[in-house]
């Protein structure tokens, strides 16, 4: 624990793009296990994709696993190649080399087959404007070879369930950007798909919309099935994601569940009734510290190399009679992640860059 | 899940669910509806234009039997001109705009195939475009209320016209496959349009200089007739026994009609003399391919002429009987010498009926660029995709 206050971007680059560099061994010599499971159901297994748009090398090598039953989510900078995986993924871009397997399927020898089992929501949002949102997904559910009864009925099943019912009759044009971005999420449902790839899923939501889309994740999830989300928002991750893979420079700089997060330093924020007592208390259990400047409410920021540790100190401080009133991370553990891992990578890239002076923003 | 439901998509099926998105929206669009009123307006005044200037107030004749199928004619031809305006801009948009619009990368992602997905778009455009035809039904009946428009030939009029907006509607939905944007798909399916509609009858013009064959040939006379055998100046003016200009040239050419009355002229008594003539010949038969793909051609050339009365030569009343004269006469290669070792050549026959159709050919042409066109765009449209475009995104 250090009493130095938190720099972000002085947590030693060098070291991130190293440690980055073994998770991802790491983590696919691990998977070994994983993708037998992941062959059964639905879940993918991706190893060294690469892709380039001519000169553009929007995708590097990316690995990584989504095991059903899972919510994994890519987490990028813009540009990353976030959007080019998923493209990949939903089985419409071909890789220059690596290989992507849905439930045991190659993408690219066997489309149509994994078409049928994906529902893939692009970031653009496409929508033909003159169609009811239920015309829409009545015509894609008989793209999917559905008869007309059926698609009727799962059509008003999902409206009903992003909750467009009251607008199901509109034509898509009046549909207001967060609307369409249910309609979208409606449409790649249409299949009863096992694997769900959404690009940026949240934007464009407001607070309640957000809020069920995180529960319609989980509730996917639950149901066994593989949801693969990307998003560069990183508290509307926190909460949904068991699995994060981070993303830079079209590289997998790291890929980490939830448990390793448990086991990741990190900072809290402590809170008291009474400033005082516990800046005394935690000097006197030895603790090191920082206090904020310049807060609206007085407070003490510590480190917790793990969450059992953090709960140590809280217990510590509540037996000690100081009264704590929070005692929280100061941020969302992706955010941690992505600010040791992603951003550190991206600092040296920026820096390696320009020493060698070219330019480090020719992105997708 | 959608593991146990075994997925398939009917390829009839597909291309329906296709054609119903396309053809839902473009009802809905109120540009559509305008588009067809203007169009039928347009084709009103033109129609109400032929039936004015070809009718006796105009042509001071009371020969008002012969303007309906020239009416006809010039309804078609205008009918077939619009549409070949119209059938880029229904077609060349339809997957250059999903494309833009984001929703081509969702049909691709369905269980369409690229085959489904073409058939589908051009079949819809070819609806759409077959619906300013059905338009101009009125316009036509109208030309046929004048009583001596040719039956046999009125549904093959019609099919034809459908059959080229087809055709201008499959490269429109060719070059939308293969193009990211969608202002270059309606300039380039206009300009294959213009290429087939235009430029055939420029590279046809441009190509006669190289047909040209200068052959000696030899004087034809016809000793039956009475007026071949009439001496004349130089400056056409008979003369007399005494090799003297007629004075009263009037009167002469009076009684020589009157004389000869009863004289018929046979082609058959031509006989050739040894009077050799240098004469350039143009074999428009080896270049005659070059108009067959013109659509206008298609259409005049695939139709039934009304037959030729009784020795006589066919005469073409309407602009599209023409074109098949023309274009027959020109594939057959009339153009020939007249005599060949001092025997007289018979005259090719002018009756388009007696020599071979050239539409076969038009079509045949039309439809290999057709498939090339469709082929390219089908390929651009196979997922995964490999190449794209600089600057574009699927999605």
């Amino acid at each position: 624990m250090t009493g130095a206050p938190r720099e972000p971007q002085g947590a030693g680059s060098d070291d991130g793009t190293v440690d980055a560099g073994n998770d991802v061994r790491n983590d696919v010599g691990n998977d070994a296990g994983v993708s037998g499971a992941a062959r059964q159901g639905g879940g993918i297994v991706a190893t060294g994709l690469a892709r380039a748009f001519g000169p553009v090398k929007a995708v590097k090598d990316i690995h990584f696993t989504a095991a059903p039953g899972e919510v994994t989510a890519f987490i990028g900078p813009n540009g990353s190649g976030k959007t080019t995986l998923l493209l990949m993924l939903a089985s419409l871009l071909r890789p220059d080399a690596g290989t992507i397997r849905i439930g045991g399927l190659d993408v690219v020898e066997h489309p149509r087959d994994v078409r049928a089992r994906i529902g893939w929501m692009p970031d653009t949002l496409g929508v033909w404007e003159a169609l009811t949102a239920r015309e829409i997904l009545v015509a894609v559910g008989r793209l999917y070879g559905m008869t007309k009864e059926r698609a009727c009925e799962r059509a008003d099943e999902l409206l009903d369930m992003v909750k467009l019912t009251p607008l199901a009759k509109q034509p898509a044009r009046v549909l207001s950007r967060g609307q369409q971005q249910r309609l979208s999420l409606a449409r790649a449902l249409m299949n009863d798909p096992a694997v769900l790839l959404l690009d940026e899923p949240a934007s464009g939501l407001d607070p309640g919309a957000r809020i069920e889309l995180r529960n319609l994740l989980r509730k996917f999830a639950a149901e066994g099935r593989t949801v693969v989300v990307s998003s560069h928002v990183l508290s509307e991750l926190d909460e949904i994601a068991d699995r994060a893979v981070f993303v830079a420079d079209g590289q997998t700089v790291r890929d980490q569940s939830v448990h390793d997060v448990e086991e990741q330093l990190r900072g809290y924020t402590i809170r008291g009734l009474d400033q005082e007592h516990l800046l005394r208390t935690l000097s006197d259990l030895g603790v090191l510290f920082t206090v904020p400047a310049g807060q609206r409410r007085p407070e003490a920021l510590v480190e917790a190399s793990s969450e059992l540790q953090a709960a140590q100190l809280l217990r510590e401080l509540i037996d000690a009679g100081v009264a704590v009133s929070a005692f929280a991370p100061s941020v969302g553990a992706l955010e941690e992640t992505y600010m040791s891992s992603v951003y550190a990578a991206e600092v040296h890239r920026m820096t390696s860059a320009h020493r060698e002076g070219r330019n480090p923003e020719a992105g997708q | 899940m959608s593991d146990e439901k075994a997925a398939s998509l009917g390829y009839l099926s597909g291309i329906r669910t296709v054609v119903e998105l396309e053809l839902r929206q473009r009802v809905r669009s109120k540009s559509w509806f305008i588009m067809l009123v203007v169009w039928f307006l347009v084709i009103l005044a033109v129609t109400a234009l032929a039936a004015y200037s070809a009718s006796p107030l105009v042509l001071g004749t009371a020969e008002a039997e012969q303007v309906g199928q020239m009416m006809f004619e010039l309804v078609i031809s205008f009918v077939l001109l619009f549409g070949l305006l119209v059938a880029p801009a229904l077609s060349a948009n339809t997957i250059t705009g999903d494309r833009a619009g984001g929703t081509l990368a969702i049909l691709q992602n369905t269980l369409l195939t690229p085959g489904q997905l073409l058939w589908g778009k051009w079949l819809a455009s070819w609806i759409a475009a077959l619906a300013f035809l059905i338009v101009t039904l009125p316009m036509l009946a109208w030309a046929m209320s004048y009583g001596d428009v040719y039956l046999p030939a009125v549904p093959l009029f019609v099919l034809m016209c459908a059959v080229e907006l087809g055709v201008a509607c499959a490269i429109g939905v060719g070059i939308s496959a293969r193009s990211t944007r969608p202002l270059f798909a309606v300039v380039g399916t206009y300009l294959v349009v213009a290429l087939l509609g235009l430029g055939t009858l420029i590279g046809f013009g441009l190509s006669l200089s190289m047909t040209q064959e200068t052959v000696t040939d030899y004087e034809v006379v016809n000793p039956q007739d009475p007026y071949a055998n009439v001496e004349m100046d130089e400056n056409g003016v008979p003369l007399d026994e005494n090799g003297e200009p007629i004075e009263d040239e009037e009167r002469f050419w009076r009684e020589f009609d009157a004389e000869h009355a009863d004289f018929v002229y046979r082609p058959e008594d031509e006989i050739c003399t040894d009077k050799p003539i240098e004469r350039t010949i143009l074999h428009t038969e080896r270049t005659a391919w070059m108009l067959a793909a013109n659509p206008f051609v298609v259409v005049a050339d695939a139709v039934p002429t009304q037959p030729a009365a009784a020795g006589q030569d066919y005469a073409p009343e309407g602009p599209l009987g023409a074109v098949q004269v023309g274009v027959r006469m020109a594939q057959y290669g009339v153009d020939g010498p007249d005599c060949v070792n001092g025997v007289r050549q018979p005259e090719p026959s002018m009756n388009p009926g007696e020599m071979p159709p050239l539409w076969p050919v038009g079509l045949g042409v039309q439809l290999v660029l057709v498939g090339l066109l469709m082929a390219d765009g089908r390929r651009r449209l196979v997922t995964p995709a490999r190449k794209l475009a600089t600057g574009t995104r699927v999605a």
